[in-house]
Formats: C-alpha cells, sequence, structure tokens
C-alpha cells in the first residue's frame, strides 16, 4: 500500500513537469552564432515576455534532430550548406529565410602568435599542430577543407591535423585548451575569447567562399507567429549590433572587404578520404 | 609484525590505490590553472547555472528512483524465477548498456517521432525537449546498471531465507520486504549511489533527447558543454567544480547515511 502511494506521489511528480503552455520560440541553432544569439534572446526575452529556448550544437546535428523531433520553430545553421540539407528534406520555409551575420574563414592562433603562423603555408610546417572541425558535419570544417584543397595544401596541411573535432565552437577551444598551434576556423572566434585567441586573416584571393549564418521558420513551426516575430528582431538594426558587438560582419559589403571576389553561400562537395 | 612476503603482497595492494588516488588528484589539480575565483562566484550565482544546478538533481534524484522502482522487481524476478527465453530477456535488457548515450538518445528521439510517441505529446505528455526528455534519457541509461547490480545482489542471497520465512507462515510479499529487501540494503544502496551518480553526469543521451535549453532542459553536464561551445574555459571549470562538490557531498552523504557514519 505504501509502496504504491509512493509510486504513485512520483508518477504525479513526473507528469507535473510538464511544460505549461506560454508564448515561446524554440531554436535550433548551429554553435556558430551562439554568443550574439545568446545575448539577443535575452534581450528579446526580457522586452516581450516570449521565451526563448536555444538548442546549440554542430549544424549537421542540428539538421538531425529537427529531421527527427520536428520540435523547432526557428532553425539557425552555421552555413548555408546545412540550410540548403534543410530545404531539401523540406524542413524549413525557404521563402522566410533571412541572413542574420556573415562569416570570414581565418586561421586562429594562440593570442601573441606564439608560432610564428601568418598563412596557410605555415600550417603545412613540420611541428605544427593543426585542428579543423569534421567537415562532414560542422560548417566551419567543411570550410576548411575547401581551401586547404583551392590552393592545392592538402599533401603537406592534412599530416600536421592533429584534432578534428565535432562542432565549430570546440574548434575556437582547441586553442585557449592548446591542444592545436592553429585551426582554420573564423575570423570571428577571435571576438569569443579575445584573450586567448587572435585571428590571421587570410589574403582576399585565398578565401574561396564566404559563409553567411541563416535563419528560416521550421516548416512544423508550432510557434510560427512568435517565430517569425523573432526572426523579425534578429534582422533588426538592434539585434545586429549585438552581432557586431561580438565581431560578426552583418552586411555583405563589410564581408566583401575581406574577400571581393569570392563566392557567397552555395555548396560544396567534400573530395573523396576527408 | 608484517612478513616480509606479506610485505609485498600489502604493497601490490596499496601501490595501486596510491596511484589511482594521485591520478584523480591530478585530475583536478589541472583545473587549478583555469580556475578563476571571481568567475566562481558569478557563475554560481547566475540564474542559468542556478537553473542547471536545480535540474540535474531534481531529474537525477527522480530518475534514479523510477529506475529503481523498476530495477528492483526485475532484478528479483531473474535472479529468482526460471521461465521461457530468461537469458534472450536478460541480454535485451543489457542493450542500454552496450550502446553509446547518444545512439540512445537518437533512438529515443525517434521513439517519440512515431505515431505512439506523436499520441503521446497529443495527450498532453511532452518528452522531447522538455525536462520529461531530461528524466526520460538518464533513465534509460541508468536502468540497466540498477538491474544488473541489483540482480547480483539478490543472487547472493539465498532463497533458503525467504524459503523458512514461508515456513512460517509469511506470503512471497511479506517475505520480500522483510526478509530479501533488508539483506539485500547494501546492495541496493549501492545500486542507488551509483545510479544516481552515473545519471547526475548524463550528457549524450539527455542532450540528443533534451537539447540544451537554459533554464528549461540544459543540466550540469549540458551547461559545461555550452560552456565549451563558447571558447569560455573558465566558466566550464567551474561549471566543472560545481558538479564535482554537488556529487561528491551527495555521493558521501549517502555513504554515511548507509554506512552509519562507518569510516
Amino acid at each position: 500500500m505504501v509502496r504504491s502511494l509512493q509510486i504513485t506521489i512520483l508518477l504525479l511528480a513526473f507528469c507535473s513537469l510538464q511544460t505549461p503552455c506560454f508564448a515561446e520560440v524554440t531554436v535550433f541553432a548551429g554553435s556558430a552564432s551562439k554568443p550574439p544569439l545568446e545575448e539577443a534572446a535575452e534581450l528579446y526575452q526580457s522586452e516581450t515576455g516570449i521565451e526563448i529556448f536555444l538548442h546549440f550544437g554542430g549544424s549537421g546535428a542540428m539538421l538531425n534532430q529537427l529531421r527527427l523531433s520536428r520540435k523547432a520553430d526557428l532553425f539557425i545553421p552555421g552555413s548555408p550548406d546545412y540550410m540548403l540539407k534543410a530545404q531539401r528534406f523540406n524542413l524549413v520555409d525557404a521563402s522566410s529565410e533571412k541572413i542574420l551575420a556573415y562569416l570570414i574563414p581565418a586561421i586562429n592562433v594562440l593570442k601573441g602568435n606564439p608560432k610564428n603562423i601568418h598563412g596557410l603555408a605555415d600550417l603545412g610546417r613540420p611541428g605544427i599542430r593543426v585542428g579543423i572541425a569534421d567537415p562532414s558535419g560542422v560548417c566551419v570544417g567543411l570550410y576548411a577543407v575547401e581551401i586547404i584543397e583551392e590552393h592545392h595544401l592538402a599533401e603537406r596541411v592534412r599530416p600536421n591535423i592533429t584534432a578534428n573535432v565535432e562542432s565549430c565552437s570546440k574548434t575556437a577551444s582547441l586553442i585557449p585548451l592548446q591542444a592545436v598551434d592553429a585551426t582554420l576556423g573564423w575570423r570571428e572566434f577571435e571576438q569569443w575569447n579575445p584573450d586567448q585567441i587572435e585571428s590571421i586573416l587570410l589574403p582576399p584571393e585565398q578565401i574561396v567562399r564566404l559563409a553567411y549564418i541563416p535563419a528560416a521558420i521550421a516548416t512544423h513551426a508550432r510557434n510560427v507567429k512568435e517565430a517569425v516575430e523573432f526572426l523579425a528582431f534578429l534582422t533588426s538594426s538592434r539585434a545586429k549590433a549585438i552581432f557586431a558587438k561580438w565581431g560578426y560582419l552583418t552586411s555583405e559589403e563589410q564581408a566583401r572587404v575581406y574577400a571581393p571576389h569570392a563566392r557567397i553561400g552555395g555548396e560544396y562537395r567534400i573530395p573523396e578520404g576527408w | 609484525m608484517v612478513s616480509k612476503r606479506d610485505r609485498l603482497f600489502h604493497l601490490l595492494l596499496w601501490l595501486p590505490l596510491v596511484g589511482l588516488l594521485l591520478y584523480f588528484l591530478s585530475l583536478l589539480g589541472a583545473l587549478t590553472p583555469f580556475f578563476a575565483a571571481e568567475t566562481f562566484f558569478s557563475t554560481l550565482t547566475s540564474p542559468s547555472v542556478q537553473s542547471a544546478i536545480r535540474i540535474s538533481l531534481l531529474t537525477a534524484t527522480i530518475s534514479t528512483l523510477l529506475a529503481m522502482a523498476i530495477a528492483v522487481p526485475v532484478a528479483y524476478a531473474l535472479s529468482r524465477f526460471n521461465f521461457f527465453g530468461k537469458r534472450l530477456i536478460d541480454t535485451v535488457i543489457d542493450i542500454p548498456m552496450l550502446l553509446t548515450p547518444v545512439a540512445l538518445g537518437t533512438l529515443l528521439l525517434m521513439l517519440f517521432n512515431t505515431d505512439f510517441g506523436l499520441w503521446l505529446e497529443r495527450m498532453g505528455f511532452s518528452v522531447t525537449y522538455t525536462i520529461n526528455g531530461v528524466i526520460l534519457a538518464q533513465f534509460t541509461v541508468i536502468v540497466a546498471i540498477a538491474i544488473r547490480l541489483l540482480k547480483s545482489s539478490f543472487d547472493d542471497i539465498s532463497p533458503r531465507y525467504e524459503q523458512v520465512a514461508r515456513t512460517l507462515g509469511c506470503s512471497a510479499t511479506r517475505s520480500f520486504i522483510r526478509v530479501t529487501l533488508p539483506m539485500a540494503r547494501n546492495g541496493i544502496m549501492a545500486a542507488l549511489v551509483l545510479t544516481w551518480a552515473r545519471a547526475i553526469a548524463e550528457f549524450g543521451a539527455t542532450v540528443t533527447l533534451a537539447g540544451t535549453a537554459k533554464g528549461k532542459t540544459a543540466t550540469l553536464p549540458t551547461s559545461i558543454y555550452l560552456a565549451m561551445a563558447s571558447a569560455d574555459l573558465e566558466q566550464a571549470v567551474v561549471l566543472i567544480v560545481i558538479l564535482i562538490v554537488l556529487a561528491f557531498a551527495v555521493l558521501l552523504a549517502t555513504r554515511l547515511l548507509a554506512t552509519g557514519a562507518r569510516p
């Protein structure tokens, strides 16, 4: 009797943990946009009372979670490659897509650049430990491979790749952890941890493709009205100021300064063997 | 007086213990270069971290109690009864222990995307990306561990004690409650402690099924992942310290309570 009462109480406690009904927006995002997105969401939440729930991970992982759960209202991958995939699976409303910020491929090193790394060629120097993100599931890894391949550096750089990590943010963490000497990441990583990360910019002609952070309403969104409003806020000048504060470029003109002739967006097919 | 031969034996016992202790302490020591006191207090008082602590303690406790409520009868049945297909069932129950938590989380996500899962949701029981998902993910990971530990504990208790209790007039339920359960007390406590510890540290299945939303589903391990995701090592270190202190305090208190403050 006592035991069944205990179990009933437990079950009641379990059921009482249901999420109550209130205005909310669930966002599945690649971690490339994590710092500014968190700040923008906090501001929006405090002003409107609409709860913004942010779920971060590698863009590929978040795409799969969107496919399996259909629980997101907004999808914000780290690059257009994953937005195109999401469109192919009919997971997002393509007409709602907006660009939140642009990402510039760059080399990231420890503050002060102790290994004197000044360009792509240095990544092939003997003894230099290079980290990249997994190109098959993470945007920044995809861009890294594209740059290495485009400049025919695979033979020299690949033997130096000692870390292959599963998310954009982990790529950025490799530098403060001193797990590698350099990563092929985004210029924006420097602003994530300016005390420890320094970005070495690539010459414009070496930047093959510029990335951007797209955002779109999910096909199965449950809170469409709130999601549309939050997306409008993310593209407003106030949200852009937050992205700018974190070192992100929010207009194509700004991004073009770093690579006037680079392609923007599109997809890249990883060569065999990576 | 310990003989020379015994001294060698004692040395062989103490050396691995001291070595292991030093190794674990050096892991903690590795945190110190990144530990900043000011970050510790600001992190500890931040609403998202307090919510992560609350969610971690609550979900680990509920999932452990649920797992134990299921594991005790299952382990007892597997230990005492022989039936057709017992070995197969026993092996099937072990499957969650063989699968990596991310795979388990993915299977759970798939399950709740079926008609059954969607029906549950329509009935108001939402699992994916809710705190229920955190509890279910932890439960799925720990229940097999609890069953395994409890079964070996019940296996060690001779059925003769229950038979004697039955001849003295006890019903099967009463002999289980009055004889078997008290005799399995140490095994039950060990299972409770180990499964709770495993639940509070659970990450892979939780992050896949329940996501990383701060204040909603983010646990302490998820918050460590999120801090690493912002390249914020200092905050990650503080969160690791909080997790260690919390888990250590709860486990030590449980052990002391269970053993009546024996060292």
